[in-house]
């Protein structure tokens, strides 16, 4: 890198009389803030100052724990990314988890206590005193994953469906099927967890394939890499860029803005429902408050990771490494013993500050991916 | 200029949350709001001094949750040890997530109060992996996989005990009664045995009752009365009454109340109650007569139990002690209230906020 750039030259002058140009210093604010280089070292930083505060951070048992919690978050913050990229949101990603991580515990289940879901819709017709239909080996055990899979593309759908067809804001249209999916899987089990899940099942949360490569690693890692692939190789990728820096413009443009839409929210369902299994597998349980407290871990994880809550902006990359930060924060904040009230104020105000650094963003970068 | 404000603004938010987390590590306090004020530990045979206890529980809505956190985290620090709290708000995830954060900082010993049956199980099975012994208060597990000391109200009994006292006061009526039971979530356990041993006395006396009618509340004080509105909207000549948790009274009195049915007993039209627990409100609404039994879980010798038998498993070294402590409970009653309420944690002590 040259030593005689024109920054160097006026370095040699008061700074008040002579300052950098404003091409220089945006690019070097752009080069600071912009994409995924301001997560990672914001990632560094904290582990660096932290880990003398908080036993055992840097331990080997640790970093599995962190991994082990950061699979199924980054998973479901890489689909929300989908929507925030198209300027949307999808606050139903946590009711997608709670109804689809319960049928799928309902499908696989082994056996069921008649006291407690015999007053189910779909005892003596789906489930019964011996489980759910599927529990019997691998081949009901995938059949039951895609089915399930398949809900969650079928809420996401009616999600994006909405608001493409019926023009409806994204908020409100989330919102309103956050309570009603949640609803839906509190009526299917009567409130009740589902237990008694088979070893296979459980096994897509838990199972060990060698050191940290787990299941849920290989699951986490190619669904990213099918998004990234997705977002930044393929036309729909850059429809969902355009759509959500500008809508006017890209349907101008020829983008087929309805179903871009309905096709975002179809991919934040699956992707929510992929990683509510994993947490279902890994508590071996199906619950259809689940998800309930998980809503403001993944918007915050997405915006502090660059995917901007004004559309247009945001990358896998920069999403999976703000679920990583969100996941490092909470394990040190447990780490460091501090008490309930203060681990939600501090996470509070992260959020707040990752809300503020996304307006930073949008002003010194404008639309730039 | 403006940006720059921004980005100063940013920075000095990002600043309080470092600061704000660098103060917070003195651990090992807080997460409980009881009383500061009233000592409720228990006796631990045990010095555990140098010692490190995870103490993890999921919330403290209630004021026998409320006691028995303070009481065992008393009771720990009384006997030397460190005490490493967490409250997982009710989120069985997160209080995984901070189990395994514990065991990763090496703790000696493991005191969970879990969100339900099932994910005490995992629980359990985090601290055998571990190799480190894991005592459950109060909320025993779905299954009897894995080792754990687990320390526990003989519920089934304590609710029928309970429940007898209210059939034979509703006997003295000379006719057939229609219950109610309140229904906490069955996903725990010990909702499963009260509902358990209600349904005992009631099927012991097919002469005495009519079909129950089931209110679900989901330990949850606002679904309990929105259903319990809707039960007596339908029913309104319940006659016997029985909460699963004590903690639901005010919600009951708030739908009783307005239909002329928060009455004491000898009034026209009292509705006999019980509840299980034994907590503070309940002392006082046997006292005043509106109530008439519960069911009383012995808060502090279950915490002593379970405390005497996990320190006696660090100190010798037994990672995986497997043991059950049941505590056998009594019925308060009207009748018995002179002799035996000073035996009820909730007429003794302060109620902790909760």
């Amino acid at each position: 890198m040259s030593t005689t750039t024109p920054a160097a030259t006026a370095s040699t002058t008061p700074p008040s009389t002579d300052p950098a140009p404003p091409s220089r210093r945006r690019a070097l604010l752009r080069r600071l803030f912009a994409g995924e280089g301001f997560v990672a070292l914001l990632i560094v930083v904290y582990v660096i100052a932290l880990s003398p505060f908080a036993q055992g951070m840097l331990s080997e048992r640790n970093l599995l724990n962190v991994l082990s919690n950061f699979w199924p978050l980054a998973i479901i913050v890489i689909g929300q990314t989908f929507v925030l990229v198209l300027a949307g949101i999808d606050l139903a990603q946590t009711a997608i988890i709670n109804l689809t991580n319960t049928v799928g515990a309902l499908l696989v289940a082994r056996m069921l206590e008649p006291t407690l879901f015999q007053g189910s819709v779909l005892w003596n017709s789906v489930i019964g005193p011996e489980g759910g239909p599927l529990g019997g080996g691998w081949p009901g055990i995938v059949l039951a994953v895609l089915i399930v899979v398949a809900i969650g593309a079928l809420l996401g759908s009616l999600n994006g469906l909405a608001i493409a067809r019926l023009k409806m804001p994204p908020f409100m249209v989330t919102l309103g099927t956050m309570l009603l999916f949640s609803a839906v899987a509190v009526w299917l089990t009567r409130s009740e967890n589902v237990t008694g899940l088979p070893e296979e099942y459980i096994a897509i949360g838990q199972a060990q394939v060698w050191g940290a490569l787990t299941v849920p690693a290989i699951i986490a890692v190619v669904l990213g890499l099918a998004a990234h692939y997705i977002l930044s190789r393929t036309p729909f990728g850059g429809w969902l860029y355009a759509a959500g820096t500008s809508r006017q413009a890209a349907i101008i443009s020829g983008v087929p803005y309805k179903r871009v839409v309905v096709t975002a929210y179809a991919l934040s369902g699956v992707f929510a429902t992929v990683g509510g299994l994993l947490y279902s597998a890994r508590l071996e349980a199906g619950r259809p408050t689940l998800a309930d407290d998980l809503l403001l871990d993944v918007i915050g994880a997405a915006v502090i990771g660059g995917v901007s809550l004004f559309g247009g902006k945001g990358s896998v990359v920069g999403a999976a490494l703000g679920a990583l930060f969100f996941v490092v924060l909470s394990n040190s904040l447990n780490l460091l013993n501090l008490p309930f009230t203060l681990v939600f104020i501090v996470k509070g105000l992260v959020i707040v500050a990752a809300a503020l650094l996304d307006v930073v963003r949008t002003r010194i970068l404008g639309a730039t991916r | 200029m403006t940006r720059f404000r921004a980005l100063t603004a940013g920075a000095a938010a990002l600043a309080v949350l470092t600061a704000l987390t660098a103060c917070g590590t003195t651990g090992g306090t807080g997460g409980s709001t009881a009383a500061a004020d009233q000592d409720i530990s228990v006796d631990v045979s045990t010095d555990l001094s140098g010692k490190r206890i995870c103490f993890g529980f999921s919330g403290s809505e209630t004021e026998f949750w409320a006691a028995g956190i303070k009481s065992i985290s008393d009771s720990l620090s009384a006997a030397n040890a460190t005490v490493i709290e967490h409250n997982s708000n009710e989120d069985p995830n997160r209080q995984l997530e901070q189990v395994r954060d514990c065991i990763t900082q090496g703790v000696d010993g493991i005191i969970v109060i879990p969100e339900d049956g099932s994910s005490a199980n995992t629980i359990i099975k985090e601290a055998n992996d571990a190799d480190i012994p894991i005592g459950i208060f109060n909320r025993p597990p779905a299954t009897e996989d894995g080792a754990a000391i687990i320390s526990v109200a003989d519920n089934r009994d304590v609710a029928a005990q309970t429940v007898q006292y209210l059939a034979d006061e509703a006997t003295k009526l000379g006719r057939p009664v229609q219950p109610l039971i309140m229904v906490g979530n069955l996903s725990d356990q010990n909702a499963v045995e009260r509902r358990n041993g209600f349904y005992e006395i009631v099927d012991a006396n097919p002469d005495l009752f009519l079909t129950p009618i089931e209110v679900q509340t989901n330990w949850d004080a606002a679904t309990g009365q929105a259903n319990l509105q809707a039960a007596m909207q339908a029913n309104p000549n319940v006659d016997v009454l029985f909460t699963s948790s004590d903690f639901l009274f005010p919600q009951i009195q708030a739908v009783l109340e307005p239909l002329g049915k928060w009455k004491a007993v000898g009034e026209e039209g009292h509705v006999i109650m019980g509840g299980l627990d034994g907590d503070n409100r309940a002392c006082g609404l046997i006292e005043t007569g509106y109530v008439d039994a519960t069911g009383v879980q012995d808060l502090f010798s279950e915490a002593s139990a379970l405390l005497d038998a996990l320190g006696t498993a660090i100190q010798d070294g037994d990672s995986k002690p497997d043991q059950t402590i049941v505590d056998p409970g009594f019925a308060l009653t009207a009748a018995n209230f002179g002799d035996r309420s000073e035996d009820m944690w909730g007429c003794v002590i302060t109620p902790p906020a909760s």
